[in-house]
């Protein structure tokens, strides 16, 4: 059986599909909390909270609970539904190489005034072109009052 | 004290790496650097990263049996390897090997000078950082990854005549 070599040209079409779903939806934005600077010092690495950060606004996004909370003391998951072309744009202003690579730099994701951990990450794809990003994140513990 | 002993010891094993193995080198943060981290440094990771050293700091004690100015911690080093792309990952116990050996490596000499790295440029503290000799888990295997976790006790002495 011969391999399928068809011709299956890239678009974006599924990208503003996606992207007018997510405004449908809320359109909510969120931000991603980046380094601002290479972490190159010493303090840097020993965590003497040298480092800045910068925060990338990433938008149309959903934001809801992944899960329920079934158990007293268990944690509810959050999930992000994050549009890819927001994605791409960031990629390209940073001059990063891949959404992975700006996923992995990544210290932490910011809606509304509360900060998330993320926990994993997942990308839908049509013809080879990432339409969608779904994140799992965990809310980071909060400070006390 | 307790604080200058745990970095004076990361930076010396970093360093070492960067000497012993230029090669091993991850991204973290935007910047190239030797592949070796302190967890509870870095942003919070459901997975272990491959090929990397990750240093956990886990016990805190003292023995009575030593001077007052002791301090004890003891270090995991853990780090895992699925091998390489190249080889198809089959390739992950000769890796795994290179990584003991060159943790073995940069272990020695088993001590090094303490410094504060909290002012900029960092100031040395008198004190001398030593540890004991690394004691290897068993090889763990989860899926196509081979992990493994060397453990040390740091300890930190004041020098003769400096407090």
């Amino acid at each position: 059986m011969g391999a399928d070599v068809s011709v299956r040209n890239s678009s974006q079409a599924a990208q503003r599909a996606a992207d007018a779903l997510l405004r449908s939806l809320g359109g909510a934005s969120v931000l991603l909390r980046l380094p601002s600077s290479p972490c190159i010092t010493d303090g840097d690495q020993l965590g003497l909270g040298t480092g800045s950060y910068a925060d990338l606004v990433l938008s149309p996004a959903v934001f809801r609970r992944s899960r329920a909370a079934m158990h007293e003391g268990t944690e509810g998951g959050w999930e992000l539904l994050l549009s890819a072309s927001a994605v791409e744009a960031q990629v390209s202003t940073s001059q990063l190489d891949s959404a992975e690579v700006l996923f992995a730099q990544a210290v932490s994701l910011i809606v509304g005034t509360k900060t998330f951990l993320i926990e994993a990450i997942s990308a839908s794809e049509v013809f080879g072109r990432v339409y969608l990003y779904r994140l799992l994140l965990r809310e980071a513990l909060p400070k006390a009052q | 004290m307790m604080v200058d002993t745990k970095d004076a010891f990361y930076v010396a094993l970093r360093d070492r790496l960067r000497t012993v193995n230029p090669e091993r080198k991850m991204l973290v943060r935007g910047a190239l650097r030797p592949a070796i981290l302190v967890e509870d440094a870095e942003p919070v990771s459901e997975k272990m990263p491959r090929d990397v050293y990750v240093l956990r700091w886990t016990e805190l004690g003292s023995d009575p049996s030593l001077p007052e100015t002791m301090a004890i911690t003891r270090c995991e080093i853990h780090y895992c390897t699925v091998g390489t792309e190249d080889a198809c990952g089959l390739d992950r116990g000769k890796v795994l090997a290179a990584m003991d050996a060159d943790l073995r490596e940069i272990l020695k000499p088993p001590s090094t000078p303490g410094m504060n790295y909290s002012s900029t440029p960092a100031t040395a503290t008198g004190v001398t950082v030593f540890w004991t000799e690394p004691l290897f888990s068993p090889t763990k295997t989860t899926r196509d990854s081979l992990e493994r976790v060397a453990s040390v006790t740091v300890l930190a002495r004041c020098v003769e005549g400096v407090q």
